[in-house]
């Protein structure tokens, strides 16, 4: 991947800079080498790059004198939170401020009168519902990186997590936001009351990956945590028949909390690392959540385990807690138990129409093959969000381009088929250069106007998203006063 | 005025085009069952009707997907659906006789640009939570796509959000893809009668912030209404466990309260009365206090209190203050044109606000060709 080159000029300027963020937040400016090494990089971890310096702003004034100070002064600024994103969204640059929001770690109100809690950016997703657990209530999205990932990186990445297809992404958890935008204005979108006074434009700033604005405060709704859940794990002999079973169970009209398909090569890796003794499987498992009152959950997992068994599986239900976690223990570790098998990984995230499935893993082993990297396959199945991990050694010649290239054959596959190219890890510098895949010219030109509408100078977390960037240009407007046109009894048709 | 067709979406951008040529703008509508809604749109242009654009392109029922042109009936799909044992999960409804015009002529891509979501909103979301892509063409007259065609999906900016509820003021749909829900077989009422509003809506948030996933949770008339859906045996045990919660009052249980729930997403009480309609959302805390400071002669509530409908007097625009202090804001959904000029119909927003809604628009249609002035002034 070509990273954007830095502007020397800025770089040359870096002791006023940082003068000036000294100014504005006295205790919070990281500048020295060793220093900055610790911002150098996020989950992408094939990709480092210090920043030209880092501030920790305390509060949303502080913000938004750092982004008053860089408009006036043409400084990119990348916004951060853990920096756990897989796409790149936080990869710094040489010529730019890295906002870290991390210090905004405050829980500013929990109100279970109104289902929601206020908080700031850079508290972790996981508070959340530890905050307010005591009292019956969870804040759904739930991220595998939920200890460490943030609020704020939530929001820009619209992330997802395990039970979204029941309960939805971040988009749809989330009532209100406080943002920043470049020049330091300050806007409140939606709060407690739900729905978008006017355009809808906390739904735009959802996902958008840090490009139209800061995002210094958040209105989160939490749900009452469901009294009962149940598990049980499938084991398929072939994928087809674990797909049919997926696409039963949804025509069946369930829709469960979690359902995750894992293929061979996974469940193989992960019996070797830490054997949570999972039945032959040469299709690959299935693991099932059903949660809500007991006789929901009972009936649910009656009708799952006859689709399941009908379609030819060994069928595992969890009758206590400890058979649950350890059902789940072999889902949670793969990431880890293919990290064992290689130094590097890719983690891989695209979305396919579920019915693709047994093709689109069919085309992955013979690219597998073809690239000569390792790889195995965890899938949401319920809502068709595939990631496939590419395992492969940094240090051998040639082998991260082999990863990064069998990476952006798999994403293509899935718009190919009729997916997307990100189901929850968002684009970032990863799968910029594959947007053209899924979006025609002037598909994208319409995303980047929005870009222009909120940050014209492309300011905030440039190289990021789009793979070109164009100049915001200024449109030939016709000029409509009080909703009326110039001239109105001139004739125009 | 003249008129333009429009069947497909070469002929959007034929009309667009023309349209920018003559620096003339065009009036969206297709079913034309809300164009009473919003400000009344500069009258010197052209209608651009796309109700020919019509029709199911493709429907998944396996991947809960459904793509159709924005014309299409909202009762053809809700037909469509049904046959599949699914449906829309942000219920929306047919607002043509709240709005003077006959039933049956709302169409899906209506509801999605005016966001008529129904009661099931407090639990299934809004239409903005449901249209996962869409086709259109902009005012520059470019066909565009944003979204895509699967459940989930964060790749670039999320342009569905802001099109749902945008009056048709950003761009011209030529096809829509929704994501729909299974259907559950069976609904179930309570309704807890001869409740104080106070009362009722700290009854309907109990049950909000319950794990009994209530599909509706509305106050009438001194009734607090509660919707359950589901299986047979996991209906009896919500009921008997709302039962519970809601305690020693005079509660009926009802299969008829469906019909209720759907009078009431379509705003039908108000529908023969002299009287202008408002819609208030507020945090739902705030139901109770908005409850004793409106002045009107008939008012629903609905999502556990955080909507309200409420008639007042022709020409008043007290519901706005009131909708303030309670902590959110009103939009006028019926009165007469005159009335609709001088009350903003959505509400009014803050200068930075504005501001970057102007820039919003005009990243769309710079030339204020779409709905001039539906929304806002340039807007
Ligand atoms: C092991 C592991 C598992 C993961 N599992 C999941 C998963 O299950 N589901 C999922 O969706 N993702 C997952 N992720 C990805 C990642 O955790 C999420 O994208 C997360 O939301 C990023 O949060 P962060 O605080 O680390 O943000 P960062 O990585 O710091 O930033 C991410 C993006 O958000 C922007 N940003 C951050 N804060 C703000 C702010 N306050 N205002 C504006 N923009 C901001 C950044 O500029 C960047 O573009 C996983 C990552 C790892 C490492």
């Amino acid at each position: 991947m070509e990273l954007l080159e830095a502007d020397t000029d800025i770089i040359a300027n870096t002791a006023d800079i940082v003068a000036a963020l000294r100014a504005i937040v006295p205790d919070g400016v990281v500048s020295d080498s060793a220093g900055l090494a610790a911002f150098d990089g996020d989950a992408l971890t094939a990709y480092r790059q210090k920043p030209l310096v880092t501030v920790l702003p305390r509060d949303a004034e502080q913000v938004a004198a750092v982004l008053a100070y860089a408009h006036a002064h043409g400084v990119p600024v990348i916004p951060r939170g853990a920096g756990t994103s897989l796409s790149g969204g936080s990869l710094p640059r040489a010529d730019a401020i890295l906002l870290s929001l991390t210090r905004m770690s405050r829980i500013k109100e929990i109100d279970y009168d109104n289902r929601c809690v206020v908080t700031e950016p850079g508290v972790t997703n996981l508070s959340i519902t530890r905050a307010v657990e005591g009292r019956g209530f969870y804040y759904a999205p739930d991220p595998s990186s939920q200890i460490a990932c943030t609020v704020g990186g939530n929001v820009a990445e619209n992330s997802g997590g395990l039970h979204c297809l029941k309960y939805g992404l971040t988009t749809n958890n989330l009532l209100g936001v406080e943002i920043i935008l470049v020049d330091g204005t300050r806007l409140r979108l939606g709060g407690k009351a739900p729905g978008a006074r006017g355009l809808d434009l906390l739904g735009v700033v959802a996902g958008s990956e840090g490009l139209l604005g800061v995002v210094v405060e958040a209105t989160l709704r939490i749900l009452p945590k469901p009294p009962v859940t149940r598990t049980l794990l499938a084991a398929f002999d072939t994928v087809p028949a674990a797909g049919q079973c997926v696409a039963d169970i949804i025509a069946a009209g369930i829709v469960p909390a979690a359902m995750e398909f894992m293929d061979r090569r996974c469940v193989d890796a992960v019996e070797a690392h830490c054997a949570p003794g999972y039945p032959k499987a040469d299709g690959g498992v299935l693991i099932i959540d059903a949660d809500g009152i007991q006789a929901e959950v009972d009936h649910a997992i009656a009708a799952i385990a006859d689709i399941a068994r009908r379609n030819g599986a060994e069928v595992r239900e969890a009758h206590e807690e400890t058979e649950r976690a350890r059902l789940w223990s072999g889902r949670k570790a793969a990431f880890p138990a293919m990290g064992r098998l290689a130094p590097d990984m890719l983690c891989m995230d695209g979305t396919i129409p579920r019915r693709m499935l047994p093709a689109v893993l069919e085309r992955m082993s013979a690219m597998s093959d073809e690239y000569k990297l390792g790889f195995c396959n965890v899938f949401h199945a319920g809502d068709g969000n595939l990631h496939p991990l590419i395992i492969f050694d940094v240090m051998k010649p040639g082998e991260l381009d082999r990863a990064e290239a069998f990476g952006a054959a798999i994403l293509r596959l899935c718009v190919e088929v009729g997916g997307v190219l990100t189901g929850e890890h968002g684009v970032g510098v990863e799968k910029r250069d594959l947007m053209p895949d899924m979006f025609s010219d002037l598909d994208l030109a319409q995303q980047q106007r929005l870009k222009c509408a909120f940050d014209a100078e492309r300011l905030l977390n440039p190289g990021k998203v789009f793979p070109t960037l164009s100049a915001c240009v200024e449109s030939g407007h016709m000029h409509v006063k009080d909703g009326r046109i110039p001239f109105p009894n001139l004739p125009r048709f | 005025m003249p008129t333009h067709i429009a069947s497909n979406e070469d002929e959007i951008v034929d009309a667009v085009m023309t349209a920018r040529e003559w620096r003339s703008p065009l009036e969206i509508v297709a079913g034309g069952s809300k164009r009473n809604y919003g400000r009344a749109v500069t009258t010197m242009g052209s209608v651009l009707d796309v109700s020919a654009l019509s029709g199911i392109i493709a429907y998944e029922p396996e991947e809960l997907i459904l793509t159709a042109a924005p014309g299409t009936p909202l009762a053809e799909i809700e037909a469509a659906l049904a046959q599949k044992n699914q449906r829309l999960g942000f219920e929306p409804g047919d607002w043509g006789p709240l709005l003077g015009e006959p039933a049956g002529l709302a169409t899906i891509g209506g509801a999605i640009c005016a966001d008529t979501n129904g009661s099931a909103r407090v639990k299934f979301g809004a239409a903005r939570d449901h249209l996962l892509g869409f086709r259109a063409v902009n005012g520059f007259g470019e066909a565009f796509k944003a979204g895509g065609k699967v459940v989930k999906n964060v790749t670039g900016f999320d342009l569905p959000k802001l099109v749902c509820g945008s009056f048709g003021t950003l761009c011209v749909l030529s096809e829509v893809t929704l994501r729909v829900f299974p259907k559950p077989p069976l609904s179930t009422t309570l309704i807890v009668r001869g409740v104080e509003p106070e009362e009722g809506f700290t009854l309907l948030r109990k049950l909000w912030s319950s794990p009994l996933d209530a599909t509706g949770l509305a106050f009438s008339r001194g009734n607090a209404l509660i919707r359950f859906e589901g299986d047979k045996d996991p209906l009896a045990e919500k009921c008997a466990a709302a039962r519970t919660l809601i305690g020693a009052r005079d509660v009926i249980e009802t299969p008829e309260g469906e019909v209720a729930f759907r009078a009431l997403g379509r705003g039908e009480v108000f529908v023969d009365e002299p009287f202008d309609v408002w819609r208030a959302i507020i945090p739902p805390a705030a139901a109770a206090q908005l409850a004793s400071e409106i002045d009107s002669p008939l008012w629903l509530a609905d999502w556990a209190g955080a909507l309200f409908w409420i008639a007042t007097l022709p020409g008043s625009d007290a519901v706005r203050d009131a909708a303030a202090r309670a902590g959110g804001y009103a939009t006028l959904v019926r009165a007469d044109e005159e009335t609709r000029e001088r009350i903003a119909v959505f509400e009014p927003e803050d200068a930075a606000r504005a501001a970057l809604t102007k820039r919003v628009k005009d990243a769309f249609d710079p030339m204020g060709i779409f709905n001039p002035g539906r929304m806002w002034d340039g807007v």
